[in-house]
């Protein structure tokens, strides 16, 4: 038994080969996932807005309410103050996309799209505009890079500062995307060799195998609600740490 | 595995337009509505509490004012129970003073009354005993003696009767 091809073949995007008029369309099974998640999303929330709005719904009414102050309230204002308003929408979308994405995972048969670092890194580059966007719409161009500089920063520490700063922004945008890709990963990787371990054991001996099971399975359990726990985490993690991002650029020192 | 790395720029695009159309969708159709409606309740709430706090100043004030009147009322019959009372005192020292003048003058009159009649009766009581006198000693000497010398001896008899 291949174990490496068998992680990479549970773990691994695949490419559907749908290819229009010579150029590759990159129809793969996290993008498909992706798709059929924002799908949902949209409809489901569009649904419970109209209801929220006619009144219709009390218990999704306030489970939608509870979730915008949540965002509001626990990430946006305290982070990013009274200007992160008008951005509370993208961070509403992105916690509640990620979070979506990585239970989707948990689903027999759908693929965890946050496990591919090309998703992550979309979602990174995305926050990554945003950041920007929030520097440039509250201080333009030159109060943006002035913010890199550390105010009281004497003259001649300023040519070796600002890059400094400019690559730790860079690198704090993009260890949002490693960090993402590398917990879900992990997370499903673990999973699948807690499973291979009856399978491993088995070959060598079936009545191993059949030992391995309980204790196999246990594990799994325990990881699978371990796994929920994370995909939890890591959503609000990613939503919190663009927030905070944003208003280091805002409030700058 | 080392595929695991190897970024897919095709899916990062699509993931990127994904996530930015499902961003305005959402804003559009999902959040928009139900951040607006937050915000109108919110501000709706913020509302009526400045309304609230306005009322509750306002009734903070008239109280006050009433208690100031009140005060001020309190003060006023105070006052002016302290001048009823100083001039109830004051009347009450008058008619005592009226009082104790019109029983003087009377204790005086009722007193030159009695003088007057004192010395109406001593007279009275003079004259008789002047005559008493006379009669005793015309009787008691029988004899005559002459006008004078009976004048004389009344006189003398009168005087000695005053000493008396």
């Amino acid at each position: 038994m291949d174990v490496a091809e068998t992680i990479s073949h549970h773990i691994l995007d695949h490419d559907w080969g749908v290819v229009l008029g010579g150029v590759r369309i990159p129809v793969t099974t996290h993008s498909v996932t992706i798709f059929a998640v924002s799908v949902l999303l949209v409809l489901g929330l569009a649904w419970a807005a109209r209801k929220h709005t006619s009144r219709g719904g009390k218990l999704v009414s306030v489970l939608l309410e509870e979730y915008v102050s949540f965002i509001r309230g626990g990430i946006v204002l305290p982070n990013m103050g009274v200007e992160g308003r008008s951005m509370l929408p993208y961070f509403c979308t992105l916690f509640l996309f990620i979070l979506s994405v990585n239970l989707a995972g948990m689903i027999p048969e759908m693929k965890t799209a946050t496990s591919n670092i090309s998703v992550t890194a979309a979602l990174a580059l995305c926050s990554g505009g945003i950041i920007l966007f929030s520097g440039l719409k509250y201080h333009g161009l030159w109060g943006f890079l002035k913010g890199f500089v550390p105010s009281g920063t004497p003259g001649w520490l300023v040519p070796l500062i600002f890059p400094l700063e400019v690559v730790s922004m860079v690198i704090k945008v993009c260890v949002l995307a490693i960090r993402l890709f590398a917990n879900m990963l992990s997370g499903h990787m673990v999973l699948i060799c807690l499973l291979l371990i009856i399978f491993i054991v088995g070959e060598m001996s079936k009545a191993a195998g059949a030992g391995a099971l309980l204790p196999a399975m246990g594990l799994e359990i325990f990881m699978t609600c371990l796994e929920l726990l994370v995909a939890f985490l890591q959503a609000y993690v990613f939503t919190l740490l663009t927030a905070i991002f944003a208003g280091s650029v805002i409030h700058t020192h | 595995m080392e595929d695991l790395l190897k970024p897919d720029f095709g899916v990062l695009v699509l993931t990127v337009c994904n996530f930015l159309l499902l961003v305005y969708l959402l804003k559009k159709f999902a959040w928009g509505p139900v951040i607006g409606a937050l915000e109108k309740r919110e501000y709706q709430i913020e509302s009526d509490k400045q309304t609230a706090q306005k009322a509750r100043v306002d009734a903070e004030a008239l109280k006050k004012e009433l208690d100031d009147r009140l005060a001020q009322i309190s003060s006023e019959a105070a006052q002016k129970m302290a001048q009823a009372v100083a001039a109830g005192q004051a009347q009450k020292d008058q008619l005592l003073a009226e009082a104790n003048a019109q029983a003087q003058r009377l204790l005086a009159q009722a007193k030159a009354q009695i003088e007057a009649e004192k010395n109406k009766a001593l007279a009275d009581v003079r004259g008789e005993i002047a005559n008493i006198s006379l009669l005793a000693a015309s009787r008691v000497l029988e004899r005559q003696v002459k006008d004078s010398t009976a004048q004389q001896i009344v006189d003398q008899v009168l005087k000695e009767v005053e000493a008396k």
